[in-house]
């Protein structure tokens, strides 16, 4: 498209939201220009030399564009930009801050499984997998990457209502000394203490011991 | 031996977190990287880990703290806290070097003055400023290769 002498209000909160290393670029309408606007996208890696074009955000009329292929090397640092276009005139190009897929992505909660005898709960917790890019992709872990991971625990007494706290760093608890025919609800967090990551806490997973034999 | 040094890298990267948006913004230039360009730290062999961190460190007492003043002075605060940390890690540091426990191969040599080469490209400001915005590419490093 022709681009004009580019009087167009810019696009506004250029950012990436990433979750788990997904990293998706999102940014927000020009002020005031309603429908129509189009936009195209760009990207660098920081200290190498060229911007480079997204083919698949190119004259797009959504607001974010997803770059986690893009950026899936979290040993380098990037940038983003975006430009809008309407009715033959554009804005200017408005860039990210330097984002670092390590430092710079939340984490989901942990998974987890919880089973119960009479008197004990076992529960087991799986950390997220880094996003990837297809199904047949193999899995990262983010233990692997944030080789820091810890996990948060709550365990709770549905009765009465008393709740324990752990923080452990394998991915196992049994918790002792339980009352039998009780429900427990359990609920874990991910902790990693450099770079200072936390997760939520997953929701609640609630199992009632086993009545006394 | 190996060289063991302790430091609070928690610490530092709190630090470094409240301040890195106020200083990667005074850093304009995208196109140059000072630690990880043309070479990444990542490649560094284990063997020169410790005399890169040793380099490093003294890189950052002595070319990059000292020319990081800004007007702000909660900023300033938090430079100075790195500093103070750095500093006694470079300590640490040097004495394992003394007791030839942290010695440089060739490849660090190189690594390094490559690292020198690009903060001499630059004037001194922009190229402590484009450093100490880098500092999370370092702790990145040395924390995956701890």
């Amino acid at each position: 498209s022709g681009e004009l002498y580019c009087s167009l209000p810019n696009p506004r909160n250029v950012r990436f939201e990433s979750i788990n290393m997904r990293n998706v670029l999102h940014w927000s309408a020009p002020e005031g220009t309603g429908d129509g606007v189009l936009y195209k996208v760009k990207y660098t890696v920081y200290g190498v030399g060229k911007w480079i074009r997204k083919p698949e955000c190119r004259n797009i009329n959504r607001t974010w564009c997803d770059l986690s292929n893009e950026t899936s090397d979290y040993e380098e640092q990037y940038y983003a930009s975006v430009k809008a276009f309407l009715n033959g005139t554009c804005s200017d190009w408005m860039e990210t801050t330097r984002f670092n897929p390590l430092t710079d992505t939340k984490i989901d909660p942990p998974m987890v499984s919880v089973s119960s005898t009479d008197k004990s709960i076992s529960i087991i917790l799986t950390a997220p997998e880094k996003w990837k890019r297809s199904p047949e992709e193999e899995s990262i872990s983010l233990l692997q990457v944030y080789p820091g991971i810890r996990y948060n625990l709550s365990v709770l007494n549905k009765k009465t209502k008393k709740r324990w706290f752990f923080s452990i760093s394998n991915n196992s608890l049994v918790v002792p000394w339980l009352e039998p025919g009780t429900a427990y609800c359990v609920s874990a967090q991910i902790h990693v203490t450099t770079p200072l990551l936390d997760s939520g806490f997953s929701k609640e997973h609630c199992i009632t011991t086993l009545k006394d034999k | 031996g190996a060289c063991r040094v302790s430091m609070s890298m928690t610490e530092i990267r709190a630090g470094f977190t409240a301040i890195k948006a106020n200083i990667q913004s005074r850093d304009p230039i995208r196109t140059l990287s000072i630690l990880s360009h043309p070479h990444s730290l990542h490649k560094v062999k284990s063997s020169d880990r410790c005399c890169i961190t040793h380099l490093l460190f003294t890189f950052y007492v002595d070319k990059v703290f000292k020319h990081c003043r800004t007007e702000d002075s909660f900023v300033n605060r938090k430079i100075s806290s790195i500093a103070n940390s750095f500093l006694s890690v470079r300590r640490k540091l040097g004495q394992c070097r003394e007791q030839n426990n942290c010695v440089c191969g060739e490849e660090s040599t190189e690594k390094f003055k490559q690292i020198l080469a690009n903060y001499e490209g630059l004037n001194v400001t922009s190229a402590a400023m484009k450093s100490l915005g880098e500092l999370d590419i370092l702790l990145d490093w040395m924390e995956k290769s701890r």
